[in-house]
């Protein structure tokens, strides 16, 4: 397109829309379209096109849409890319919806270059400048008249409505704006007049009203209740929180007070403008000024309910977790709130960890201490009250703290020790926060971590100090080990020896200061006698309840006086405990004894020499046969009874305790200790089949056992009888080389008759025991692997170390 | 009551055994040469009165009572630094002090005539403890003194105490050397039969064995009385820990025999130990787990009895019991894993006529004696192979016997008198129904044993019966 074209063309479009222009108008557009302002659009055709497409499509036209779009490529298939943009350009600029833009068009030449020409030159036309500076006051005029009218549709006037709202943010109800219960909102009658945008406005203001009058009730309510009604209602937190709300309230008043201030500036008309003070206060300016305040009330009336009905701990746990925020302007509000809540609770965790102190007034901490025995002190004195408990502090911390003051409590009260002051100091220096009031607070929770760590490991270290030195924990161990557990060997032999006897008898009729004697004299005999006097003295004798027919074995017992403070690892239903260990131990080797008895009564160099073994061949073989079964017998039972307490003493005590010692001398507070003790005495009833699961097995354990008993006393029966005949015999055979006579002869016969009904009687009952012994055993034996909670590989290992029952019972 | 033992020491070896034995206990359990307790041995758990008891000094004095019919030995313990250890009173010395000539009939017959100044001897021990668990006799079974005479003193606590345990060390002699005692072998067997009829419990110490040991594993070229004697006091202190140091378990001498002796006959034990060592030996260094220990000691070449004769019959050879006592530091969750590794090897074989185990005993070891090695092990067991001890003595003894050799020394004696040899073939039947009862011992069958003829024996009874009606 050449130059002359164009500038025709041009001055065509510029005849064509305004004919009665004689040159200013081309003169106007010559320079429009010599400037170098470039359009502020990226001149891509296609974007464009697809921007006509669519606003096409959005106003409802896509037919012209799709019309739109089949010219488009048509003509882009014909012509140079480069020309079709500033067309369809000028033809958007040109279109309908820009017809507004476009109508004023017009106007431009006519009206504005002559005006503006003379001001400044060169100068874009500005719309508002151009507005105020109307000459005939139209736009004025026409303000006043919108004023009159919006007067007009109003019955109050908006600065009435603003000093209402700011009352309604002091909870006061105003000259409109009122409190209504019924909705519980604060809102203007439905009879005033104003228009619907203010009402809403009105009420969208109020709401922070709304949410003071929540939290300021809160406050008051809780402060109000304080000099009058007993103060435990409160709680020193719930007193913080208010405190801190009050603070914060009273940043809200000032604002308030300002606001008010403000308020009483005239509010300017639009178009009123002079001499008026930038500081007045409409309603949309209120929206501004209390948005943040709002925003605050908005956090601390959440944090009212929320805290409705909590105390203490709890109800810093219920800020905490509104805490939890991502709006730094919220953190930053809660966790000034959170400082102040919390140190008094903070102030409690101190006094606890350092100096065992419980000051807790109103039932706030989340640890409550229970009046309770010295013996239960450490396991129920103190407990953790989950729901006083912030969320701030882990339950493993809370254990901590817990364990921390109980160790102080535990040492000054059952220990009698106060050697934990200095640990405690210590532990204050070491971490640097002062040991005085107010040294921690939220947010400081490592800290606060810390300092418990510390003062736990030094307190604690502190308490087993006291308990292994001074009060010999393990040689308190030992002993029981010892005593009630069979461990001194000696000792418990003689003490079988010496009340043997007496137990034998029915259990009315034993008197326990007898027993105590025989006890003393047991301890004499063997070595226990070296062992310290304190712990002799604290092995008693114990008679159990016992019923009709109980004979002195069923209810006799030892027992170990633990005393204060080992009485809290050896409390009385952990020394029930070992009462059952020691009774089934006790038993064991009651059984263990008699048969070593029975052995004695047929040990070698008296049956071997047996002048039985030169009687005919009969009675020989009769007493050879019933020698030999009761032999076998015995062996039998004298493996399965020394095999079991090899069992019980390897795998059961020795390992039990080899277990615990180690953790013992691991164990870092008291709870490591008793947790390992536990496990200690559990192992050792697990495995010795004393725990509810064993019943069935233990039940014909006892059968076994009562089977030897039994045994014992037939044996001992049958050998005194035989030892007796065999005197007879002897007597008679010396007799008989001075006195040669056939009545003697007669009765030896007659000896060697009731030898043979003798030894007849023994075999039938020595059958029928070991008929009875060996299905008990099989049972026994069989029932060994059941025991899905204990290990018994081993006892059944050694007690069938040869095979010997595996080959018996695939025989079978 | 601790269970006392008194120990009775008879003839020249059992009194070299005998002080051998007391050394060792003394230097266990921190006992000074003169009986006083050192003052180092204030650690207690020990117990001293099981074998000693304290004089209103405070002297420590074993239970023991010394009896030899020669002086040579116990005055050598009389001048020794050991003078004093001893209650004089409890020394008995022929007076003639012409001993017995290695003739066990001239040794049982002094006895016999001085019973009662032994008696009195062994009745005033008795006396003094509170609760006897029985005795305990050291000596040889082949020479005269200890052999004839401490079968007669066996014949007479039989009698006397016959409730109480009568255990014995028994010295069986060296059967590789020709010895100087021609008539070692009917010394033997006399004797055996006391050991078989009179004692509860017979630990042979087979002197074959011990050399052996002393040559092989001590690699002693020529080893002298001395040390094949620490061997057997090393062996009897040893198999006495656990009853001087007391534990869960086997603490009386009757529960620990009554787990090794099921069968009464069947008494004679055999030891093992490990590890081994002499007097001023220079030791090497092992390493001794309880898997090493209890492994060793089902070693042949550890035990102290020669009668693994490798024979054929040998292979038949079982365990009637074992009783493994363990010295020194042992995790007791050793031993299970010992045990079953023993028997993942098959390493033992017992009876097949009971169930049987290797029992473990624990003991604590004396904190006064320093050794090399953490553990030590020793190991009582009832072997069926003791038989061919006793075999190999009846075969020397018939030996001898065919030739009627050297008979005139014991025909000397009443009770040989009148060329009465029955007490010969007595003792002989009574030696061959032993081995023949520890071969029995060997068959899963053992039960029946010796009742083959009861059907007919029954039958003959009822029928006896019905006669004397």
């Amino acid at each position: 397109m050449d130059e002359h074209q164009s500038g025709d063309l041009v001055k065509e479009l510029v005849l064509r829309l305004v004919p009665a222009d004689s040159g200013g108008a081309l003169r106007f557009a010559h320079r429009l379209l010599s400037s170098r302002l470039a359009p502020a659009v990226l001149p891509d055709e296609h974007a464009l096109a697809e921007s006509v497409k669519r606003r096409l499509a959005a106003s409802g036209r896509p037919d012209d849409a799709l019309a739109f779009a089949d010219l488009h490529s048509k003509l882009s298939a014909r012509s140079r890319p480069a020309s079709l943009w500033p067309l369809l350009y000028l033809l958007d600029s040109l279109s309908p919806h820009r017809r507004g833009a476009a109508a004023c068009l017009p106007d431009l030449p006519t009206a504005a270059p002559p005006r503006h020409a003379p001001r400044a030159p060169g100068t874009p036309a500005g719309g508002a400048a151009l507005v105020s500076k109307d000459p005939d006051n139209i736009r004025e005029i026409a303000l006043r008249e919108y004023t009159e009218l919006v007067l007009d549709e109003t019955e109050v006037s908006e600065a009435t409505l603003v000093r209402d709202v700011l009352y309604a943010c002091q909870g006061i109800d105003g000259r409109y704006v009122r409190y209504d219960k019924a909705s519980d909102t604060y809102d203007l009658p439905a009879g005033v007049r104003v228009p619907g945008s203010t009402r809403t406005l009105v009420r969208k203001l109020c709401e922070v009203g709304w949410l003071f009058r929540k939290v300021r009730g809160f406050v008051s309510d809780n402060v109000s209740r304080l000099p009058s009604h007993a103060a435990t209602e409160v709680g020193t937190v719930a007193q913080a929180f208010c405190s801190a709300l009050q603070e914060e309230l009273s940043d809200y008043y000032k604002l308030l007070a300002v606001l008010e201030s403000y308020s009483l500036h005239p509010i300017p008309t639009p178009g009123s403008d002079s001499g008026v003070s930038g500081n007045y206060l409409s309603l949309r300016r209120l929206v501004v000024w209390l948005a943040e305040p709002a925003v605050k009330m908005r956090l601390m009336a959440v944090l009212v309910d929320g805290c409705r009905g909590l105390r203490g701990g709890g109800m810093a746990g219920a800020i905490h977790g509104h805490a939890q925020h991502g709006d730094p302007m919220v953190q930053d509000f809660m966790g000034r709130l959170l400082r102040r809540v919390c140190s008094p609770l903070f102030e409690m965790v101190r006094s606890w960890v350092l100096e065992g102190e419980l000051e807790d007034v109103f039932g706030e901490f989340f640890i409550v201490g229970q009046p309770v025995k010295a013996e239960s002190l450490w396991r129920e004195g103190y407990l953790i009250q989950s729901d006083m408990l912030p969320s701030f502090i882990s339950p493993v911390l809370a254990q901590r703290i817990l364990r921390t003051g109980k160790s102080i409590n535990f040492l000054r009260v059952c220990c009698d020790d106060n050697g934990w002051a200095e640990a405690a100091t210590e532990a204050a220096a070491y971490v640097g926060t002062t040991t005085s009031r107010g040294g921690l607070g939220y947010g400081q929770i490592d800290a606060l971590e810390a300092l418990v760590v510390e003062a736990a490991k030094r307190i604690d270290q502190r308490l087993m100090d006291v308990i292994h030195k001074r009060y010999r924990f393990k040689d308190h161990c030992l002993a029981i080990k010892r005593y009630l557990l069979l461990g001194q060997g000696d000792f418990v032999q003689y003490l079988m020896d010496v009340v043997g006897p007496e137990l034998s008898e029915p259990a009315n009729r034993i008197s326990s200061f007898h027993l105590a004697g025989l006890l003393e004299t047991a301890i004499r005999a063997s070595d226990a006698q070296y062992d310290d006097r304190d712990i002799l003295d604290r092995i008693r004798v114990k008679m159990m309840d016992h019923g009709d027919g109980d004979r002195g074995w069923d209810v006799f017992s030892l027992e170990y006086d633990a005393r204060v403070p080992l009485d809290t690892v050896f409390t009385a239903s952990v020394m029930k405990m070992y009462l059952k260990i020691f009774n089934f131990l006790w038993k064991l080797k009651r059984v263990d004894h008699s048969l070593t008895g029975v052995w004695k009564t047929m040990k070698p160099n008296c049956i071997v020499s047996s002048p039985f073994y030169k009687e005919g061949t009969s009675i020989r073989a009769q007493f050879v046969s019933v020698l030999r079964k009761c032999q076998v017998l015995f062996n039998e039972m004298n493996h399965f009874v020394t095999n079991f307490q090899y069992y019980i003493m390897f795998e059961v005590l020795e390992v039990s305790w080899a277990r615990f010692s180690e953790e013992m001398d691991a164990a870092k507070d008291l709870d490591d200790l008793l947790m390992g003790h536990d496990k200690y005495l559990t192992s050792i009833v697990e495995k010795s089949l004393l725990g509810e699961r064993s019943l069935g097995i233990l039940r014909n354990l006892f059968a076994l056992f009562d089977i030897i008993l039994q045994f014992r006393s037939h044996a001992d029966r049958w050998f005194e009888r035989i030892y007796e005949l065999q005197l007879r015999g002897k007597s008679k055979l010396k007799t008989k080389s001075k006195e040669t006579g056939s009545w003697l002869e007669g009765g030896r016969k007659a000896m060697i008759q009731l030898a043979g009904e003798l030894f007849r009687k023994m075999g039938e009952d020595l059958d029928s025991i070991a008929k009875d012994y060996t299905a008990s055993l099989d049972s026994f034996i069989s029932q060994l692997p059941l025991q899905q909670h204990v290990d018994l590989k081993f006892l059944l290992f050694r007690l069938d170390f040869t095979e010997y029952y595996s080959r018996v019972s695939s025989n079978k | 009551m601790p269970r006392e033992i008194i120990t009775i020491q008879v003839g020249q070896c059992g009194n070299q055994i005998g002080m051998e034995f007391w050394k060792q206990l003394c230097l266990e359990h921190g006992i000074g040469k003169d009986g006083l307790l050192e003052d180092f041995a204030t650690q207690g758990g020990d117990r001293k009165d099981v074998f000693f008891y304290q004089a209103d000094d405070q002297h420590y004095i074993p239970r023991a009572l010394l009896m030899d019919l020669e002086p040579r030995v116990i005055n050598g313990i009389q001048n020794s630094e050991y003078k004093n250890l001893f209650n004089h009173e409890n020394i008995y010395l022929s007076e003639h002090g012409g001993g017995a000539g290695n003739n066990w009939a001239s040794g049982y017959h002094q006895g016999e005539q001085v019973v009662d100044d032994i008696m009195d001897m062994v009745d005033r021990e008795a006396d003094g403890s509170d609760s006897l668990e029985g005795f305990v006799l050291c000596h040889s079974i082949a020479g005269g003194t200890g052999s004839g005479m401490g079968s007669y003193v066996l014949e007479t606590l039989n009698d006397r105490y016959s409730k109480k345990l009568v255990q014995t060390y028994s010295v069986f002699p060296n059967q590789m050397e020709t010895s100087d005692v021609v008539v070692q072998p009917y010394n033997s067997l006399l004797t055996l039969k006391r050991l078989t009829l009179n004692a509860d419990c017979v630990v042979v110490l087979d002197n074959t064995a011990l050399n052996r040991i002393a040559v092989e594993r001590l690699h002693l070229a020529n080893p002298t009385f001395a040390q094949t004697n620490s061997l057997v006091s090393t062996v009897m202190s040893a198999s006495t820990t656990t009853l001087r140091y007391p534990g869960y378990m086997n603490n009386d001498l009757a529960g620990l025999l009554a787990s090794l002796i099921p069968t009464p006959r069947c008494h004679f034990l055999m030891t093992g130990y490990t590890p081994l060592t002499v007097e001023r030996q220079v030791n090497m260094i092992r390493k001794t787990t309880v898997l090493d220990v209890m492994r060793r000691l089902l070693q042949t070449k550890n035990i102290m009895v020669s009668s693994y004769a490798r024979t054929k019959e040998a292979s038949q050879a079982k365990y009637i019991s074992i009783l493994n006592i363990i010295q020194g530091e042992v995790d007791p969750t050793q031993v299970h894993e010992s045990l079953q590794r023993i028997r993942e090897r098959k390493l033992v074989n017992f009876v097949e006529w009971g169930p049987a185990s290797i029992q473990v005993a624990l003991s604590r070891k004396s904190p006064y004696v320093q050794t090399t090695h953490r553990v030590s092990g020793l190991m009582l067991a009832n072997h069926t192979s003791i038989r061919h001890l006793f075999s190999k003595c009846l075969g020397q003894y018939e030996k001898l016997r065919k030739k009627q050799a050297f008979l005139d020394n014991y025909r000397k004696f009443p009770m040989f008198a009148d060329n009465d040899l029955s007490e010969f073939d007595e003792s002989r039947e009574i030696i061959e129904g032993l081995v023949d009862e520890y071969k029995a011992c060997e068959s899963p069958d053992y039960i029946k044993w010796g009742m083959e003829d009861i059907g007919d024996a029954n039958v003959a009874a009822a029928l006896e019966s019905k006669l004397v009606v």
